[in-house]
């Protein structure tokens, strides 16, 4: 009796236990997602133009090899007042809510970009499915969402492909720079540098790299290509620097890992450097009530290709090409500084933090206008190159020959 | 018949350490931040350094009380009638306690993971695991405890050492920047959240088996620090991975900071796991907040078992929780400009009165036993 019972009580239970099961509330399946690997944003008539691209399952999936039949990526497009209800009012043309926890890439028109884009990352710092670890870029001379229509070879999914190669190039190419939201952020609050956004634009013929002919053929009529540094003042775009001040600004940073340059023969030809190991101190000190900035480059190097007549069994013609890498870098980082203070009057390299952080007093004085203190400051730059090594042989099979 | 499970000084050790981390390691890091920015650490280490001076107090007010719960204390420092008054404001505060930690918790869950189910629901779920815990009585909860640590201290470790790669040592100058004033209001606040509502603990510390032994003492004094500087630790990693301005705007700015977890690319995106830190740490502090305020009011109730106030207290303390903060930033507000003020009171004013008290009462009892 008691076992009946008992065993009465339990099948009540257990079917009791279903009742939770009807009120998941946050329940989401993976085929009811559209995951978002890239949003741009633009700014069409006071109103944001938002572009999500969302990743076609069926088509990215390695194993069935896909069908071919349809694009890797869909593209959504709204508009809205806010950014929030834009992508939301997404849902009237595409037939899942957009997930965006596996976003890669927000795309920054150059329009919005100059008329101030503070107003539209709030949302992407306060949603909840968001993650901080995509990159921000601006689309150069174009709207955003003509970036991310072009498909791309390689990677399926184009988003994965701008993500990679900003990744890639940040550690090997010194003109890029990858910067997340909260980079931004930070730059952002904080009063002694300015923000920097990488710049990203579309070569070739849009018109076909919209098409899967783009990806069909060996050399794509379209390409997505880094292209230099955004410089903002507070939260508005205020220039581009070129692929040198880029390479310079990095130096600055000190944020290259490795990179290549070149420099020229005493007799004509070129040879490549590459470096291997790069360490700046950027410095802004007060002395007798004026503000001096200086900034200190160690570079490792290593000669990774030679085109002309050098004999490099000699000490002294290290030395000599050692120096004319010093003057190289130093003209880098000059330009660099020089375009920050005549072009722009503007410190993105974040000389107003180093001057906060070894002076804090000198720093409450100048931080109202800092600015401006900043394009008048004098500024040293010191580099010092050594080359270490000169790749798996000593002089050019060349150099015989021609003698 | 009240709940006559004992503890030991190990598990009491163990119950101190996860209640001082509680909901403190969630939230403090934001409020130091924005009071002390990049100095929030020495604020963290300032709050640790007030921390002692309580545990100090709470040890004192223990040894002239022995075996006393607050309420008995109350009682006996202040008469019947005044003492049971105070217990009573006592117990509201632990009741309060309570539903605003469950509030934390849910709001949490709310915010990061479930955002479109009901609140009701999840500090429901949450509230029915602790009274569960309290029914079962202190040596239940307590072996929970024993058992949790483990896992703390591993997903603890994971993740100090998977985020020390994003150091950036550069973050925390200039020190001392925003003064001593600063700090030290940051440093009141650390207390406050960490080691003030240890003063709830007075219930269960007549339970531990040795009574005030110089070892529980020092496992007291150790656990406490630990716990602190655990903190600490935690709101220094914030600080040199997120900045001060980010961590000070961030709701849980520790849950921002495990999101930035990423090795080689690999290991990343596993925010989540680690949140299993502060479900244990906060419901360890939900369930003796509680457990407190259950077992008070059924000593001030005179109730044979406190068992039979858990239920009805559970709903109380849901529906309370629900209300408690009508909003997020009402809730901040709060925190930041009434909470202070009020733990004062309750946990350094009053138990340092009732401690006077009873030294003077013990003085008399001397001299009349003398005479």
């Amino acid at each position: 009796m008691t076992i009946r019972a008992n065993r009465c009580i339990l099948l009540v239970m257990t079917v009791a236990l279903l009742w939770p099961l009807t009120g998941c509330w946050d329940r989401r399946e993976l085929n009811e997602l559209a995951i978002s690997v890239a949003l741009g944003i633009d700014k069409v008539d006071d109103k944001y133009q938002v572009t999500v691209q969302v990743v076609q399952p069926a088509e990215v999936a390695s194993q069935k090899g896909g069908a071919g039949n349809y694009a890797p990526v869909v593209m959504y497009q709204t508009t809205g007042i806010t950014i929030f209800e834009a992508i939301r009012k997404m849902t009237i043309t595409s037939p899942r809510k957009i997930y965006a926890s596996h976003l890669r890439i927000v795309v920054i028109g150059e329009q919005l970009a100059r008329e101030g884009i503070g107003n539209a990352l709030d949302l992407l710092s306060r949603d909840y499915e968001l993650r901080t670890d995509f990159f921000l870029l601006v689309a150069k001379g174009i709207k955003a969402e003509k970036v991310l229509k072009i498909l791309v070879p390689l990677e399926k999914i184009p988003a994965n492909k701008i993500y990679n190669s900003i990744r890639t190039s940040e550690k090997v190419w010194a003109p890029v720079t990858a910067v997340t939201l909260d980079d931004f952020i930070m730059d952002y609050e904080s009063k002694g540098k300015n923000p920097v956004i990488n710049g990203i634009r579309v070569t070739g013929n849009a018109e076909i790299g919209i098409k899967k002919e783009n990806v069909e053929m060996i050399q794509p009529a379209a390409r997505i290509k880094n292209s230099g540094i955004a410089v903002f003042r507070k939260d508005q775009m205020i220039g581009w620097l070129t692929e040198d001040q880029s390479k310079g600004y990095n130096y600055v940073i000190n944020t290259i890992k490795s990179t290549v340059g070149h420099i020229q023969c005493p007799d004509g030809g070129y040879v490549a450097l590459e470096v291997v190991r790069s360490k700046s101190k950027m410095k802004a000190a007060v002395q007798n009530g004026n503000l001096r900035l200086a900034v200190d480059i160690h570079v490792e190097e290593n000669l990774g290709e030679v085109q002309c007549q050098l004999d490099l069994t000699k000490v002294s013609v290290i030395q000599e090409l050692e120096r004319k890498a010093e003057l190289r870098v130093k003209d880098l980082v000059e330009q660099t500084m020089d375009s920050a203070q005549k072009k722009f009057r503007c410190d993105f390299f974040g000389f107003g933090n180093a001057l906060h952080r070894s002076n804090p007093k000198a720093w409450k004085k100048l931080q109202p206008d800092w600015d401006e203190h900043f394009a008048e400051a004098p500024v040293s730059v010191t580099v010092k190159v050594n080359i270490k090594r000169t790749g798996t042989i000593g002089n050019s099979f060349m150099l015989d020959r021609e003698e | 018949m009240l709940d006559n499970g004992k503890i030991n000084g190990r598990q009491l050790m163990v119950l101190i350490y996860l209640y001082s981390i509680g909901t403190t390691v969630l939230v403090i890091p934001s409020g130091l931040a924005s009071v002390a920015k990049q100095d929030a650490w020495i604020g963290g280490i300032v709050g640790v350094i007030i921390g002692m001076a309580l545990v100090l107090l709470y040890t004192a007010l223990w040894r002239v009380y022995p075996g006393k719960t607050f309420v008995g204390i109350c009682q006996e420092a202040l008469g019947k009638g005044v003492g049971t008054v105070l217990s009573l404001i006592y117990v509201f505060y632990s009741f309060i306690g309570a539903a605003t930690v469950l509030f934390y918790v849910s709001n949490f869950f709310l915010i990061h993971f479930l955002p479109h189910t009901p609140v009701m629901f999840t500090s429901s779920l949450f509230a029915l695991v602790v009274v569960m815990g309290s029914r079962m009585g202190l040596e239940t909860i307590a072996r929970t405890s024993e058992l949790m640590l483990p896992w703390f201290i591993i997903l603890f470790v994971v993740l100090v050492t998977t985020l020390t790669p994003q150091i950036d040592s550069q973050k925390l100058l200039p020190v001392f920047e925003s003064g001593g004033k600063s700090v030290f209001w940051a440093g009141i606040t650390f207390s406050g959240t960490a080691y003030m509502p240890i003063v709830f603990l007075f219930s269960i510390f007549p339970r531990v088996q040795e009574g005030l032994t110089g070892k529980v003492r020092l496992g007291l004094f150790a656990s406490a620090l630990a716990g602190g500087l655990s903190v600490v630790l935690v709101t220094l990693l914030c600080i040199l991975i997120l900045g001060p301005q980010i961590t000070a705007r961030s709701m849980f700015p520790s849950y921002a900071l495990v999101k930035k977890i990423s090795i080689g690319h690999f290991i990343q995106r596993i925010e989540v796991l680690l949140a299993g830190l502060w479900f244990i740490t906060t419901y360890m502090k939900t369930t003796y907040y509680y457990y407190s305020w259950v077992t008070s009011l059924s000593e001030i109730l005179k109730l044979k078992n406190y068992r039979t106030l858990t239920l009805p207290c559970a709903m109380l303390m849901v529906v309370f929780s629900l209300i408690v903060y009508p909003n997020v930033v009402y809730m901040q507000h709060w925190d930041t400009i009434v909470f202070p003020p009020y733990i004062i009171v309750m946990a350094v004013v009053i138990p340092l009165a009732l401690w006077l008290i009873g030294l003077l009462k013990g003085s008399k009892d001397l001299s009349a036993t003398r005479k």
